[in-house]
């Protein structure tokens, strides 16, 4: 009796502890990818910790290649982490449609919230419910390798070029080992500019906008100055290992390779020394410094267990505050004032040049590829033409047609 | 060591059979308990319901709270509407090229069925082949055997990087048949014919090894006398081969080939890395088009009729392959 | 002159037998190297730098031998972790996977019971269900146990898979029935008949067995991608990935975890390959 009861005592001590210790501390559970390497993911961590005392928070690292697959099955299981980052907009959706997502616009009602992301978090929108929010926006840009330009003697790409003075230029810069451009094996780096006139999309079940970019990239292969779509696939090239190498002139990628950028140049992983960026170059009929993006972004899971500590962490990330901590490991937030700017171009290792700062500021960033309940469907089909076209192993006309026909049927559903 | 039929030879009378019968059930299902229930909870369940989920609109995977659906699942796989209306324009034959050449389905299945066939019977008689030769007393066998068993144990992702460059265009590979005499000089992955040759390249070369050494196996237990009597009996190496070892190897390479026909059809990580199913839908297979389906699309209960079709097809074929199985050792 | 022939013809069996062995000899070198390439790419690749790996033309032997990058494997991620969670796993799935299907299997192959045919169709029928299609239903069964993000949760997954029974069963059906009946005839439970005869008897078919699901467990990698979330539960092949990110790859590394993981199997299948050869010949069963 007398061990009985002394064992009861000692389970209600040690409940009494956990609960006691619960009180203190609130843990947040975030589900990320890439954890150690994304810079941003500990940055902000380590300041919003120190900023509020009594909040711990765990990431849970996810393969960024399998990001969705994982987290979709996460969310069916009822997982109970408070957060997870979204990595694409149909992954969102998905998870959004099946209920997993909980609805923001109570707290940002009561916080006054959305005025500093300029329209952005409507991609995050749906029926009115704003289910997530961004805090990192990627346009794209133009890097390129001043070194290679300097020895060519040819003239820096600049904030207003077109895409044939793209070709031209990327033509002028290649041989010796050298290629003028690297356009990555992705449809987004081959033909997604299409969208930047703001008129067109990729969903529309119409893509002869596309061929222009096709016959761009196929003429740049033709004339050796850029690597062979087929080769980069075989290899399993990765675009950073092919700017890094130091024998690519001009990159167009995603802001979001600043960061790495600047990493593997401090680390001497790269052969690369001197760069600058410019807006991505844009068609004769379209504006300069017109460009497309994507977003990054955080929902709170439904089935979270500190649903307000979780908004509270999200607000901040998404606050000036937050933001200025996202710019200064080379990345840029979505949320943007003046303040941020500065703090993005005064990162340790961003060219100081004024052409490479007054890129950071695009005239106009479309959306790579809009939310739409068909959008995952119609990016497989038009992954699969794209690589038959890239392949040559049909025309360009001929792919575009496939596209449109495909497309169409299943718009037609 | 014929395929021997269960039955005891010896049959106790028939009105014993209820109680005797009863006690060896109980004894058989307490052989089979342990790893049946692990199976069941872990395996057979979840597969049931994934049947379910079949006939239900699912975008999480989980059948609770999913819509009932019928066959919308199978009728928009298989693209109904268009193939009939095909078939109603131009024949049946119209309705089927275009289910095979524009569908994904069909496309899928044309692949993957192309793939099997192709591949199995490469397979066998690669293995049987290195089997038999190392069978004999060759100097090294051991280390041959381990050498060409190698390829099985290592991870699917480094060997499928290794293998796209070795197929790349002015690779190796092409080198070598280049010298050979072939004009053909482009990375085999970006080909549509070359893609899938490439597939199967990568698996025969992956499984021979293993197969040979179950071969290996399975030819120690062929009797030497029946080879003696052979020779007495006056038949050559090539016909003994036929009379004693190939009827001999039969339960193995039946084995073989159900294991073999099941994993093609199965296939998924060596396209997923070396080609994505591409170039176009050149290597697009039925697992890659069930993931796609679940994991990229979310359409969790049409992927789920899609593998439905995969598992019709591949029980009709081991049926199939059990019943031959099982004139043959009758015969 | 009939005997003149036959010497000929002798002679030349000898001559032909000898050019034969070359040929045999020079076949299997080639088909050696031939599958031996990919393994020396990947050792050459692992000794590099990252942006030589796929550098053209290609380099057999590297610039400089980049060893390091077999010491920076163990520290950028926590690679040693990864290993022993993958050998915990891999050893207790390959002991109850041979250990319950050798059981099932010979209730399957030698036992007659109602319901034997429609349970072995069961397990034939899932061996041809692609795990992609019920992983989801699976998964959501696991957490329902406590299972997620738990060592646990990868071997209930793989240790009672329907492969072992069928292949054990196919072992066990070469095995004369009458084996058995002169053993229940001298008074051996159908356990004793299990354990004194079978087992020993099945050495090549648990050899085969063993190697089939070590090397699956050791290398697979949906299902702990899938499960295991934290990094102290994670498995090598899961631990690879860290290696490709979404902004940067490291190709040299992944070839260097790949060459060490390799080791494992490998010694597994060196220790087991010659019950292969002994495994059926040594039991004295002919036919």
């Amino acid at each position: 009796m007398k061990k009985l009861f002394a064992l009861a005592m000692a389970m209600i001590m040690a409940l009494s502890m956990v609960s006691f210790a619960a009180a203190e501390d609130t843990t947040l559970t975030i589900v990320a990818w890439d954890v150690n390497t994304t810079g941003y993911l500990t940055a902000q961590k380590e300041a919003y910790e120190a900023s509020h005392p009594g909040v711990k928070i765990e990431y849970i690292d996810v393969s960024s290649q399998d990001y969705d697959v994982k987290v979709g099955a996460m969310l069916a299981a009822g997982d109970t982490s408070d957060i997870f980052m979204i990595k694409t907009v149909p992954g969102l959706m998905n998870w959004n449609d099946a209920g997993y997502a909980m609805s923001l616009n109570d707290y940002i009602a009561a916080s006054n919230y959305l005025s500093g992301f300029v329209g952005m978090e409507t991609n995050y929108n749906y029926n009115g419910e704003q289910v997530a929010l961004p805090f990192r926006s990627d346009f794209w840009v133009l890097f390129y390798n001043k070194t290679l330009f300097d020895n060519a003697g040819v003239a820096y790409p600049t904030n207003d070029m077109t895409w044939e003075e793209y070709k031209e230029k990327a033509i002028a810069m290649s041989g010796n080992g050298v290629y003028g451009a690297h356009n990555h094996t992705w449809l987004s780096a081959c033909v997604n500019w299409a969208v930047c006139d703001g008129v067109n999309t990729l969903i529309d079940g119409e893509y002869s906008d596309l061929a222009y970019f096709y016959q761009l990239v196929q003429d740049l292969e033709d004339a050796g100055a850029c690597m062979p779509y087929t080769e980069i696939t075989a290899s399993g090239l990765h675009y950073s290992g092919a700017f890094g190498n130091g024998n690519i002139a001009m990159l167009p990628m995603g802001y979001w390779y600043v960061a790495t950028l600047i990493n593997n140049i401090k680390s001497g992983d790269y052969n690369v020394s001197d760069w600058g960026i410019a807006a991505v170059p844009h068609k004769e009929d379209v504006k300069a410094g017109s460009t497309f993006g994507n977003l990054t972004g955080a929902m709170i899971n439904k089935k979270a267990k500190n649903p307000d500590a979780a908004w509270d962490y999200i607000s901040w990330l998404c606050s000036e505050e937050g933001s200025k901590v996202t710019a200064g490991t080379g990345n840029r937030p979505a949320w943007v004032s003046e303040g941020v700017a500065d703090v993005m171009s005064s990162v340790d290792g961003f060219p100081q040049d004024e052409n490479s700062k007054a890129a950071l500021l695009p005239s106009y960033v479309a959306i790579e590829i809009p939310g739409d309940p068909n959008a995952s469907a119609i990016s497989s089909i038009l992954g699969e033409e794209h690589s038959a076209i890239m392949t040559r192993e049909i025309s360009i006309e001929e792919g575009i047609e496939e596209m449109n026909d495909r497309v169409q049927e299943l718009l037609a559903k | 060591m014929a395929q021997n039929a269960p039955a005891a030879s010896v049959r106790p009378p028939k009105h014993r059979m209820g109680r005797l019968e009863r006690k060896n059930t109980l004894v058989a299902l307490s052989f089979i308990a342990p790893n049946f229930i692990g199976f069941a909870i872990f395996t057979l369940i979840p597969v049931v319901m994934s049947v379910v989920m079949s006939f239900m609109d699912s975008k999480t995977g989980a059948i609770f709270g999913a819509e009932w659906v019928g066959f919308a699942n199978y009728q928009d796989i298989f693209n109904v509407a268009k193939v009939s209306s095909k078939m109603a324009d131009g024949g049946f034959l119209a309705g089927l090229s275009y289910f095979f050449n524009r569908v994904d389905l069909g496309i899928a299945l044309k692949n993957t069925v192309f793939y099997t066939i192709v591949t199995v019977p490469l397979t066998l008689m690669c293995s049987i082949i290195l089997a038999l030769v190392l069978n004999r007393a060759v100097k090294g066998a051991v280390a041959f055997r381990a050498i060409l068993f190698f390829p099985y144990v290592a991870s699917m992702v480094a060997i499928c990087v290794c293998w796209n460059f070795m197929l790349m265009k002015d690779g190796p590979i092409n080198q070598i048949l280049m010298s050979l005499g072939s004009d053909f000089n482009k990375s085999w992955t970006a080909d549509s014919t070359m893609a899938m040759w490439a597939i199967i390249l990568v698996s025969v070369w992956r499984s021979m090894g293993y197969y040979m050494v179950i071969y290996l196996a399975a030819l120690q237990g062929v009797p030497r006398e029946l080879y003696e009597a052979a020779t007495v009996d006056g038949a050559n190496k090539w016909q003994q081969f036929w009379s004693v070892t190939l009827p001999q190897l039969r339960p193995t390479t039946f084995f073989a080939s159900i294991m073999l026909i099941i994993g093609c059809f199965k296939i998924y990580d060596t396209v997923a890395i070396m080609t994505g199913g591409g170039p176009g839908r050149a290597t697009k297979m039925l697992v890659t088009y069930i993931y796609d389906t679940a994991f990229m699309q979310f359409k969790y209960g049409t992927a789920s009729a899609i593998a439905m079709v995969l598992l019709v097809i591949v029980l009709l074929v081991t049926v199939i392959q059990f019943s031959m199985e099982k004139k043959f050792a009758n015969d | 002159m009939s005997e003149y022939k036959l010497k000929s013809v002798r002679r030349d069996n000898k001559a032909l037998q000898r050019v034969n062995k070359a040929l045999i000899y020079i076949a299997l070198v080639a088909l050696s190297i031939f599958t031996l390439i990919p393994f020396v790419w990947m050792l050459s690749s692992s000794l590099k730098l990252d942006r030589e790996v796929f550098a053209f033309p290609m380099r057999w032997i590297p610039e400089t031998f980049h060893w390091e990058n077999y010491i920076v494997i163990w520290t950028k991620v926590p690679m040693l972790t990864f290993f022993k969670n993958t050998a915990i796993v891999a050893l207790s799935v390959t002991l109850i996977q041979t250990l319950t299907s050798s059981f099932a299997a010979y209730a399957f192959a030698k036992l007659r019971f109602r319901g034997r045919d429609t349970l072995f169709l069961c397990y034939i029928a899932t061996i041809a269900v692609p795990w992609q299609t019920y992983m989801i239903p699976q998964f959501v069964e696991m957490r329902a146990f406590g299972l997620y993000d738990n060592l646990q949760s990868i071997m209930v997954l793989q240790a009672f898979s329907a492969f072992g029974v069928f292949l054990m069963r196919q072992f066990y059906q070469g095995i004369p029935t009458e084996l058995c009946e002169a053993a229940r005839i001298d008074g051996l439970s159908e356990y004793g008949i299990w354990a004194r005869i079978m087992l020993p008897l099945s050495k090549a078919a648990i050899a085969t067995l063993v190697i089939f699901t070590f090397v699956g467990t050791w290398n697979d990698y949906m299902g702990p991608m899938i499960y295991l979330s934290h990094d102290s539960v994670k498995t090598v092949q899961v631990g690879l990935r860290r290696f490709i990110q979404e902004n940067s790859s490291d190709y040299h590394l992944i070839m260097a975890a790949s060459m060490v993981s390799l080791i494992p199997v490998s010694i597994v299948f060196l220790c087991l390959q010659k019950y292969f050869i002994e495994g059926i010949a040594t039991s004295g069963l002919k036919g």
